[in-house]
């Protein structure tokens, strides 16, 4: 029962009817409209909610709306003025503290409140306020940075460039802002949850209890018979299986015949609102007969483990729970075991993780009158949801439309097709009406898709002088319940450890089995962080054996740019030795590693990272990314792109290369991106593809278009095509300085010459990789380089280990934007560090998460994050854009070896499973006094 | 997003104005800031036909008369980390204030929310679906503990900050019932049950939160252990409250909290009156502390580990009185 409640939101006092049972923030989002203040974790754990009443930082989400009348409620819609955004907003959107901006309307009301009251607050002071403000892009490094610089005043500022480019060009290589990130700022961006459709209903779907258990019956007329419920749908009216790999389709919409993990869904409802949604699957009777499950990786392929998939993709019966084994052999393993002095034998595991990015999944389904499909989805892969959804819904291709909105997120989480998207689909068609369906903070952790567990054995070994002679491998993965990208984890494990640092004989074997619980599937640095890990430690285990320092270990072994790793990949530049140097320098290694007192001590790590997976996932021989350009003679370019700028900022990337090609400033540049039926094909922003393969696109349709202004300026001034230069927002003659004319009047004379202007540009799939079984996936155009340093003190009494500081130095090629690279590899930095010293998805026995909650499952807060301090290192790679390579993933490898190897130099323990929580080393301290140093 | 069942909102502009209401309504909870209680209703934890606001009663102050600070209930912890009455006279209750969750639950958050906040457990407070997926236990619903496997007794656990630190400071509490007011000593107020672990009358209001104001020559602190550094319930804490003359204890307080439904005072701690503050005393100390204290698995961490920081925490805390 609604009653008219007075609330006074930003200064305008207003009447609006609400349930007393309602939140503050379900009647600003829902009622009100007001859809700035974000919904990250339903409990008041996150701090995506925040608003100010009376000048305090509060949790709208725990809080009633009615207890809010009379007090002065300030929404980030009310921050700034006529005049324009606030300063702290500004201050946000100059310094690239902005990434895919979901926890920041939060964070800057927070940052306002302390502003207001202490203008010039110290870095601890700026921590402490923004405490109770998860972010998960940043590391916070650039939001401290904003909050500093919105305390010191910043004049304003009214263009994109912040500063000079790289010489040679116009905008490559400037610090720049993003054109969506102000949007992001002010609460104007639409996320898929902010998004209303008239008439629209609600999606809730029914998930088991059970582990593991046949579907005996399942009984929905008294959801159906509920008033206000609209439709209600079961598996089997989705039987067609799929997988975002299209070789080994293992999963339905809903299940069909049995649930194979705790969460797995089983039925979903439409209704009018949430709360009527789910009264209707109290209403649902499933009735289970409840089977023996596998929980533990350890048992996983017992003789007699129950079978999580009684048969495979092709319906043959299985007789394991082995989804994938790999096995490899490269070179002669045995002969480098001889011809080697020391060799280690080491083991590691690796806990499973997630990516907890704050904005949970949603969709909204909406079908035309004329049966066509359009779906807003949040997700990091519209095509491959678009493929998927036509396929299960029996549809062509061409009556699905995927639009994603502004994406709070991702990290890997969002890159495969979820069962909200079908059954939002499914639910609108029966209902006739759009439905919206919205994980809650604990459906996103049980759909998951995130770090595979891994069990690693690892042997390296060397001559005295530090020279590798074999690397061995043996892994067990924790698929969890489905396939997901599994294959390719399975691969990535072994495949893409072979550089920086080269080794003559190698062989590895992975298995990656399945278990009951939620599926996991590609977390930034899919399949590859944890092999570096075990790695990465054991290579100092035998760096200690040899006595040789770590670094020269690794310069020593060092790969050099166009060599071809021992399985065959192509490394066309690699920046480790510019890395190693940069690291070693800044954290003052020579005098520090092996010389700090006790409980202080200093690690180092490096990795190497694809720039995107060769293949697609799908075999054809179309091109992998494309931009369409639309100029005109307002000026102003519209790039049409299929990529999902999940707020690594592509879209930015996407705006500098047509700029830096076109001349056309940034201010006029426009991006429509991730919109299957307005933008060509991207496959997605996953494994770090986006900048070399889209970049690649970019370029080649911006060199076009400059190609038809020059044409048309050379035939209005009767010069050569050689003597017209371009430079931003003109184009001139090279021989007379005083010739020139506005970008936009050259496109008016390109538009009257040679007609309406459109270009297209693509990547087409350069053939790469090993000429064996498998050569393929790993392989990549082109490899980042990454090399850190971590300080950390380990206190010895109660075995928490703190980093202090991390040094980190990435070779990203060409950094187009560096605000937007650094971005990358602080916010890489803060997710590596979070998986080493706090965070694990793990389970009881009857495999139910121990605590899917943004409580239980603990992501760092701005004060206990270390200071990150970026290098960015520049090898120009040859068939980059510009020199280009990825900087999303790679950062993120080296900090977790780098601090178990700085708890080694600190306190003389090894820690071999992460995270490296005190108790842990409480206990492996104990162990070494008692005479060994195993953790 | 996660829904509340359908319940009313009183806000009411007394405290007997509450109580009334309370008396007079079939389960109905207070709630100040709301930030324990919401969540646990998202929960499926209660359903409450009525929900009786405390934030439209008078302002609440804290006033220093005749060497005790009286504290009003509905005082934010926010405001009390900072009051300059606290900051001088007892430094340690702003401090365990300042050190609850983080800055936005510290802005509504009261004193009293805090004293009387439920105990937790990691199998309670999760989702009405995870609890019946596992098994609903003897807090709610079911019949077991997982914590211990035995039906024999809730260990949630108590999980304020405040409390350790009043419970050292012999704190007393004020509660406006029915008919009238009653004053009673913190340290009588929790039972060994987890699933009900204040000895309350029925419908009680915590109204005032009465602390000794530290004479000259006393010391105090409250020492946290959590995994991150803000938001987080502690996995353990320790109040120390203790008078030196001439360098000698002269009187020792030490309450161990977020180990078992009830904080933890620790005995014996006289014998060690008179004696100075030496390396080897602090030892002797930390350890009689650490035998008494039980942590239950209730609370991130472990138990033993948590053990282990009880000493630890209780030797740090002695040592910064030097």
């Amino acid at each position: 029962m609604k009653r008219l409640i007075t609330l006074d939101i930003n200064d305008e006092v207003r009447s609006v009817a609400a349930h007393d049972h309602h939140t503050l923030l379900e009647v600003l989002r829902y009622d009100l409209s007001l859809t700035g203040s974000k919904q990250g974790c339903d409990k008041g754990d996150c701090g995506a909610c925040t608003v100010l009443v009376d000048g305090d930082p509060v949790l709208s989400c725990c809080s009633l709306a009615a207890a809010n009348e009379g007090k002065k409620v300030q929404t980030i819609e009310g921050l700034g003025n006529s005049s324009g955004p606030s300063q702290v907003q500004r201050a946000f959107d100059v310094s690239g503290a902005l990434q895919c901006g979901f926890c920041q309307p939060g964070t800057i009301l927070s940052a306002e409140a302390l502003l207001r009251e202490n203008s010039k607050p110290s870095e601890t002071e700026i921590r402490e306020a923004l405490a109770g403000n998860l972010c998960r892009c940043t590391g916070y490094t650039k939001i401290i940075e904003a909050v500093k610089l919105a305390s010191s005043g910043l004049s304003q500022h009214s263009g994109m460039l912040l500063g000079e480019a790289t010489e040679g060009f116009d905008v490559i290589g400037a610090p720049a802002r993003k054109a969506d990130a102000i949007e992001k700022a002010t609460g104007e961006a639409l996320y898929t949850d902010d998004i209303v459709l008239p008439r629209m209903l609600h999606g809730k779907i029914l998930r088991s209890p059970h582990a593991h258990a046949n579907i005996l019956s399942i009984d929905t007329s008294k959801a159906i018979a509920l008033d206000g419920v609209h439709a209600v749908m079961i598996g089997k009216e989705l039987p067609k299986s799929y997988c975002v790999i299209p070789w080994t389709p293992d999963e339905t919409a809903l299940c069909t015949d049995k649930v194979r993990y705790i969460g797995d869904g089983v039925a979903a409802v439409a209704a009018v609102d949430e709360e009527t949604a789910n009264k209707a699957l109290d209403l649902i009777e499933v009735e289970y007969e409840v089977l023996d499950s596998v929980v533990d990786l350890d048992f996983a392929l017992d003789e007699g483990a129950p079978l999580v998939h009684n048969t495979d993709w092709k319906g043959r019966d299985r007789t394991s729970n082995l989804c994938k084994r790999v096995a490899l052999d490269f070179g002669d393993v045995d002969s480098g075991y001889e011809l080697a002095d020391e060799r280690v034998d080491v083991q590691y595991f690796f806990e499973g993780s997630t990516h907890g990015a704050i904005e949970p999944h949603c969709a909204i389904a909406k079908w035309s009158p004329d049966q066509r499909l359009t779906l807003w989805s949040a997700t990091q892969v519209p095509h491959y949801v678009h493929r998927a959804v036509a396929d299960v819904l029996g549809i062509p291709q061409g009556d699905v439309r995927v639009i994603q909105p502004t994406l709070g997120g991702a990290f890997g989480g969002k890159s495969e097709p979820f069962d909200l998207e079908f059954c939002a689909a499914l639910l609108s068609k029966k209902s006739g009406r759009p439905v919206k369906i919205l994980y809650t903070r604990e459906e996103v952790f049980y759909a998951h898709r995130g770090r595979h567990p891994m069990d690693m054995k690892m042997s390296l070994a060397a001559k005295r002088d530090g020279s590798l002679t074999a690397v061995e491998s043996d892994i067990m993965i924790d698929g969890g319940a489905y396939h997901s990208f599994g294959m390719i984890t399975a691969y990535y494990s072994g495949q893409l450890l072979t550089g920086p640092i080269d080794f003559p004989a190698y062989r590895f074997e992975s298995k990656r089995v399945y278990t009951n619980k939620p599926s996991c599937g590609p977390k930034r640095g899919h399949g590859s962080v944890q092999p570096r890990f075990a790695f990465e430690c054991g290579l100092d285990e035998l760096a200690e054996k040899l006595s040789i320092d770590p670094i020269e270990i690794r310069r020593k072994n060092a790969m050099k740019s166009g060599q071809r790793t021992v399985n065959d990949q192509l490394v066309p530049s690699t920046g480790i030795l510019e890395c190693l140097d940069s690291v070693e320098r800044q954290s003052d290694w020579k005098n520090r590693w092996g010389k700090m007192p006790f409980g202080k001590g200093v690690g180092v790590a490096c990795s190497m990272y694809i720039s995107g997976t060769a293949y697609p996932v799908y075999p054809n021989e179309m091109p992998q990314s494309a931009v369409i350009l639309r100029g005109d003679r307002s000026g102003r370019i519209t790039i049409f792109s299929g990529c999902s700028d999940i707020g690594q900022g592509s879209d930015g990337m996407l705006s500098a290369i047509i700029s830096e090609e076109t001349g056309v400033p940034l201010e006029f540049i426009t991006v429509v991106s991730s919109d299957t039926e307005l933008t060509p094909v991207d496959l997605g922003a996953y494994s770090s593809r986006i900048t070399y393969m889209a970049g690649i696109a970019a370029q080649e349709a911006g060199q076009r278009l400059r190609a038809r202004m020059v044409a048309a300026v050379s035939e209005a001034w009767e010069i050569p095509i050689e003597r017209v230069g371009v430079t931003q927002g003109m184009v001139f003659d090279l021989k007379d300085g005083s010739k020139t004319a506005t970008s936009q009047e050259a496109m008016q004379l390109a538009e009257a010459k040679s007609g309406t202007l459109g270009e297209t540009g693509q990547y087409w799939t350069r053939k790469v990789g090993g000429k064996y079984r498998g050569g393929t996936i790993g392989a990549s155009p082109a490899y980042s380089t990454t090399a850190h340093v971590a300080q950390v003190d380990v206190n010895p009494r109660s075995g928490v280990v703190t980093v202090e500081k991390v040094w980190a130095a990435h070779d990203c090629g060409r950094a187009i934007n560096p605000v937007m690279v650094e971005g990358q590899i602080e916010g890489s930095v803060y997710m590596g560090w979070a998986e080493a010293i706090l965070e694990e998805h793990t389970f009881h026995n009857s495999g139910l998460h121990k605590g899917p909650s943004l409580l239980d499952y603990r992501l760092p807060t701005s004060v206990e994050t270390p200071e990150i301090i970026t290098s960015i290192i520049e090898t120009i790679d040859p068939g980059g854009p510009y020199g280009a390579k990825e900087a999303g993933e790679g950062p993120l490898h080296p900090i977790i070896p780098a601090i178990a190897n700085a708890v080694f130099d600190a306190v003389g323990i090894r820690l071999r499973r992460t995270p490296f929580s005190p108790d842990k080393v409480l206990s492996a301290l104990s162990t070494k006094l008692e005479g060994s140093d195993n953790a | 997003m996660l829904r509340m069942p359908e319940f009313k909102y009183a806000h009411p502009k007394s405290a007997q104005e509450a109580v009334d209401l309370m008396f007079s309504t079939e389960n109905a909870h207070y709630v100040a800031g709301g930030t324990d209680l919401l969540p646990n209703i998202k929960n499926g934890l209660h359903e409450p036909s009525l929900l009786i606001g405390l934030g439209g009663l008078p302002k609440p102050e804290v006033t220093l008369s005749d060497g005790v600070i009286s504290i009003d209930g509905g005082m934010k912890l926010a405001k009390l980390a900072t009051s300059r009455t606290l900051l001088e006279s007892a430094p340690s209750l702003a401090e365990a204030c300042s050190l609850v969750a983080g800055p936005q639950i510290r802005n509504m958050g009261t004193l009293a929310g805090n004293v009387m906040l439920d105990t937790r457990c990691l199998y309670y407070n999760q989702s009405a679906f995870w609890r019946k997926s596992l098994g609903y236990c003897l807090k709610k619903t079911g019949d077991w503990c997982h914590v211990i496997s035995s039906p024999k007794s809730c260990v949630a656990s108590q999980s304020s900050d405040s409390v350790p630190v009043l419970m050292a400071m012999d704190a007393s509490l004020v509660f406006l019932g029915r008919d009238g007011e009653r004053r009673i000593k913190i340290r009588e107020l929790f039972q060994f049950k987890g699933e009900n672990h204040l000895k309350l009358e029925r419908g009680e209001l915590l109204v005032s939160v009465e602390v000794p104001a530290s004479p000259d020559g006393a010391l105090s602190c409250y020492r946290k252990v959590r995994p991150r550094g803000s938001i987080d319930f502690p996995q353990l804490g320790v109040a120390i409250v203790t008078s030196l003359v001439d360098d000698k204890i002269e009187h020792l307080a030490i309450c161990v909290g977020a180990i078992s439904p009830t904080p933890k005072m620790i005995k014996g701690l006289d014998v060690f009156y008179g004696k100075p503050l030496t390396d080897e005393v602090i030892e002797k100390i930390a350890l009689i502390a650490k035998k008494q204290s039980r942590p239950q698995g209730s609370v991130e961490g472990g138990t033993k580990w948590r053990r282990e920081m009880v000493a630890v925490e209780v030797e740090l805390g002695l040592a910064s009185f030097r």
